[in-house]
């Protein structure tokens, strides 16, 4: 299946099926302190797939939940956080439950030959008493069946492409800047040109000029491969360039989810909405309107539809149903009782 | 390189500071004594009947140095510093003429040997340990072990010598409880007198180890189950490295920085714990020289012992700082 | 404050044990006080009489009821331990607070006399100053002494937690407000860094105390000061083990670890309480 993958002419028949299908997955933080129990429920109840050959965006403000999603999807999860129900399938893991149930070889073998996953504050993922190219060896070298040789003009060449010097490789990590390590992160995570690349917030610590870059990176890569990535970041001036679909998270739940061009043009969730509305244009001097109330408590979250505090179209069935997701569109999904109020206001 | 030459001049400043202060407390406080040493040595001498002339005239010369009692204040200092720096403490008393320095080069291979050995050997079987009770957390082997140690570490040392000695001294006894090796087998490298060496050595060691190692692993077990909550350990397993390379050059590499600071630390203590194991065990080093020192009123002995070690001990921490930028090579920055 | 002692009370068993036995040790010093025997009188009672009714830790050879020595004893070997603790607290508060709240230059002298205060080899030293002294050194002298030789290691520890709270707002607007040094860290600074200095002022007083003991056994204190050192130094003169007056030995021995024991367990249970990051691990306890 590999080989068939590197092969960018010939596109498996299957080209639009999921690489990984999540459903109804709960992952919450369990806490307990001196007997009290606390349960953080930072993914509660979501489902949505990521296509082949597509980039898939998550969006939504911060602590609403994507990095815990996005780890539990990588099988990063630690203590606290548990996975509390749901599924989550890969293409390339059949009939396995995801990483967490899998068993432990299969696991290895899959990781970085078709999973890898750039983590969240990746300045930190790189171990501080070894040089960049151990960490490059010992990450990749079992999957790319090379000599020695050959596996270092490879590395060498993929730094290229994110703007690094081979001298990297010989450098520690504290050597480097931070957005220096952030795209060593990135070159670690997509020199095996696995099928499937998670990355959290990727760009965040570059300056724009390198972002750029950055980004350019992971679409051609993705290209190359017709891989797909999923792709994290609050920043939606990054997803309308970069991501193909894209997903709203609020407070642990998916609010909507559709074509990225769609999500812009015609936004069916007040949330998304106001994200949308919130986003700086050129040319436009309207003053942006701040959301009103603080974010919500994922240990105590509102009742109902988790935004109806903070809603504008809430209604007294918001306070005690919790709105379903439902199809609106092709490829359009949304969670609102009031969706078509909401299209219907400027 | 550079940033290398620049830390290891810095640590070279730290081992000078440190035997500069160090050997200034042992000055000052051989000020602090009301009483005349150097009369009151010399009359010791003479009453046990030493008449030697020159010896006596020598030791009197040196410690009226070395306490600082010929000259000006700073012509004092001065030839106490002199006096130390090429280690001449002049005759000893307890063992009259005998050289103090002597008597010093003697006993130090046995502590150096004893204690040296003990500390190193604690610290790789604790951290060790207590590295793979933190990765390894279910292991009942290890946990068990851990309660022991826990229970061991915080026992006074000199209690546990104690203990092992009416062990093995009067309900067991299998092994030699005191001196340093059987006296009737000539000191040379002969396979006899090493092994003797070796046996007399075991029960001190052993006294050393129980005591000592509860504290290492307790250490690097907090230390390893940290460092495998950092970010770089949960990356290299996520992204499939192998459990041995993530144990040794992921968790245990990061996790063992600290320790080797401490062990710097308990470097300096072996002089501390000459003191009671040698006294414990009869064993011939320098904690024994200096008990017996004191006890026989010996004041060029005592300060002597009192500065080899502070120049032992600070070379000791010094070699290891000059080692650390190899396990941590982010010490070199700032 | 009284919340987080029920707390620890409740849940932590370290901490219910470790109070627990250093109260029994406390309760004993404190007995002291009622003794019908004075501490200094030798040859009041019986010699070598094993544990009884009448003595309950039986007499030593000296003619002391071992009960009532003892609890002198360690109400000396306790006085010891704090006032170490405190003169040495004194010394290692005000150098790691300034050395973290000034940083620079400031910072690096007072760091490196630190550090050469850490690796100096301090039981020759003692030595060396009991040589000297002999009959006129007292167990404050060696407490002073002690103490300034022994706050190097505590000092580090609070200087770390001052250089954080360095650039906390709190510190900005302090110094913005006119505040001068001193103020600002007795202030402000101070009550941060208190549960630390409470939690290392037990681990201080566990290695003073150590100290203590082995400089009395070896018989480099006052030995006629009663002190649970001195006992075993004392019982050791008189061949306790060896005359099968193992009581001389067995309670002394029994009461210090057991101190010693009780001061360890309150102390890593505070240093739990105080490291949320341990706390966590508590609380998550399901690690895989
Ligand atoms: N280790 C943890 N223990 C307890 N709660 C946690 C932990 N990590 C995250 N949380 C909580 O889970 C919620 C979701 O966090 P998450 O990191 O997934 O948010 P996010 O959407 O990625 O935010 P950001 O955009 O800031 O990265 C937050 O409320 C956070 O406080
Ligand atoms: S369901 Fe109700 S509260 Fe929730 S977003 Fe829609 S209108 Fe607002
Ligand atoms: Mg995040």
């Amino acid at each position: 299946m590999s080989a068939a993958m590197r092969n960018p002419a010939a596109k498996p028949e299957a080209a639009q099926g999921p690489v990984v299908a999540v459903r109804d997955l709960r992952a919450w933080y369990r806490l307990r302190l001196f007997g009290v129990d606390r349960e953080v429920k930072a993914v509660d109840g979501i489902t949505f797939e990521v296509r082949k050959d597509e980039i898939y965006g998550l969006a939504g403000e911060s602590s609403s939940g994507k990095s815990t999603l996005v780890k539990t999807i990588a099988g990063a999860m630690r203590p606290p956080l548990e996975i509390v129900g749901g599924e989550i399938q890969f293409s390339f893991m059949d009939g396995t439950m995801g990483l967490n149930r899998a068993p432990a070889d299969l696991v290895e073998r899959v990781r970085w030959r078709h999973l890898s996953y750039v983590m969240q504050g990746s300045m930190s993922v790189l171990n501080p008493v070894r040089r960049i190219g151990t960490s490059f060896f010992d990450f990749a070298f079992r999957h790319m069946g090379l000599d020695n040789a050959g596996f270092e003009a490879a590395v060498v060449a993929h730094l290229a492409r994110v703007n690094l010097p081979a001298s990297v490789l010989k450098a520690y990590p504290h050597e480097l800047s931070g957005g220096m390590r952030q795209r060593v992160t990135i070159a670690l995570a997509t020199i095996c040109r696995p099928q499937f690349i998670i990355a959290d917030e990727p760009t965040t610590a570059l300056d724009v000029v390198v972002q750029k870059d950055v980004l350019a990176m992971f679409r051609s890569i993705q290209r190359e491969m017709a891989s797909s990535v999923l792709f994290v970041t609050h920043d939606m001036g990054v997803h309308a360039h970069l991501t193909d679909r894209l997903g709203i998270m609020y407070a642990g739940r998916l609010v909507e989810e559709a074509r990225t061009p769609d999500v812009f043009a015609r936004p069916r969730h007040p949330y998304t909405r106001h994200l949308i509305h919130s986003l700086p244009r050129i040319g436009d001097d309207r003053p942006r309107i701040g959301l009103e109330g603080t974010p919500p408590s994922l240990a105590n979250p509102p009742s109902g539809c988790r935004f109806h505090p903070r809603c504008v179209f809430a209604t007294e069935r918001c306070r005690v149903e919790v709105p379903p997701m439902e199809q609106v569109a092709p490829d359009h999904r949304v969670a609102c009782f009031e969706k078509d109020r909401v299209e219907a206001t400027p | 390189m550079r940033a290398y030459a620049r830390y290891a001049f810095g640590r070279f400043l730290q081992f000078l500071l440190v035997v500069f202060i160090g050997i200034n407390i042992a000055y000052i406080i051989t000020h602090a004594t009301p009483i005349d040493p150097v009369e009151h040595t010399v009359s010791v001498a003479t009453a046990f009947g030493h008449t030697a002339p020159e010896a006596i005239e020598s030791m009197r010369q040196s410690l009226r140095e070395l306490y600082g009692l010929t000259g000006s204040p700073i012509e004092q200092y001065l030839n106490f510093w002199r006096r130390v720096l090429v280690a001449d403490f002049g005759p000893s008393l307890s063992a009259f003429p005998s050289p103090v320095s002597t008597l010093i080069g003697r006993a130090i291979p046995w502590t150096v040997g004893l204690l040296g050995v003990a500390t190193i050997l604690t610290w790789i079987i604790g951290n060790l340990l207590g590295g793979l009770a933190g990765y390894y957390r279910r292991s009942r082997i290890l946990k068990g072990f851990g309660i022991v140690a826990m229970a061991l570490h915080p026992m006074p040392y000199y209690i546990a010598a104690i203990i092992l000695l009416i062990v093995f001294g009067y309900l067991w006894p299998i092994l030699p409880i005191s001196g340093g090796a059987q006296m009737n087998v000539a000191r040379d490298w002969s396979f006899e007198y090493v092994m003797s060496v070796a046996r007399h050595s075991i029960l001190p060691m052993l006294s050393l180890l129980l005591v000592g190692l509860g504290g290492w692993f307790v250490g690097m077990r907090s230390l390893v189950s940290n460092v495998v909550t950092e970010d770089y350990v949960v990356y290299a397993e996520l992204a499939g490295v192998s459990k041995r390379r993530i144990l040794t050059a992921y968790v245990m590499r990061n996790a063992i920085a600290p320790q080797v600071t401490g062990l710097a630390i308990s470097l300096g203590h072996i002089f501390s714990g000459a003191l009671i194991t040698e006294r414990v065990f009869g064993y011939p080093g320098i904690g024994s020289l200096l008990v017996d020192g004191v006890h026989a009123g010996d004041y060029s002995l005592v300060l002597g012992l009192t500065t080899v070690s502070i120049v032992g001990v600070s070379l000791a921490v010094l070699v290891i700082d000059l080692i650390y930028p190899l396990i941590d090579p982010r010490v070199t920055v700032n | 404050m009284f919340v987080v002692l029920r707390d620890l009370l409740r849940y932590n068993s370290e901490f219910l044990a470790g109070i627990l036995m250093t109260g029994v040790v406390v309760a004993m010093a404190l007995l002291s006080f009622v003794s019908p025997y004075p501490p200094l009188d030798q040859f009041v009672a019986p010699m070598d009489v094993p544990p009884s009714a009448a003595h309950w830790f039986g007499t030593t050879s000296r003619g002391q009821d071992l009960f009532w020595l003892l609890t002198y004893s360690i109400r000396n070997t306790l006085a010891f331990g704090l006032l170490v603790a405190i003169l040495s607290r004194i010394l290692s508060l005000s150098i790691g607070l300034l050395a973290g709240y000034r940083g620079g230059w400031v910072d690096r002298v007072l760091m490196s006399i630190n550090d050469t205060f850490i690796v100096i080899p301090l039981f020759p030293i003692l030595v060396l100053f009991y040589f000297v002294m002999r009959d006129n050194m007292s167990w404050v002298m060696l407490a002073v002494l002690t103490a300034l030789l022994g706050w190097s290691y505590d000092a580090r520890l609070i200087r770390s937690v001052a250089l954080s709270l360095r650039h906390r707002e709190f510190t900005q607007t302090a110094v913005f407000s006119g505040m001068r040094t001193h103020e600002i860290l007795s202030r402000e600074h101070l009550p941060f860094v208190l549960p630390i200095v409470f939690s290392t002022s037990l681990n201080n007083m566990n290695w003073s105390i150590g100290l203590e003991v082995t400089l009395a056994v070896l018989g480099f204190t006052d030995i006629n000061r009663p002190s649970v050192g001195g006992m075993i130094y004392w019982a050791n003169q008189h061949s306790a083990v060896v005359a099968g007056v193992w009581w001389w030995i067995a309670f002394p021995v029994g009461l210090v670890v057991m101190l010693f024991i009780g001061l360890y367990l309150l102390a890593i249970s505070m240093n739990e309480y105080i490291d949320p990051r341990s706390r966590l691990e508590r609380g998550g306890g399901r690690k895989e």
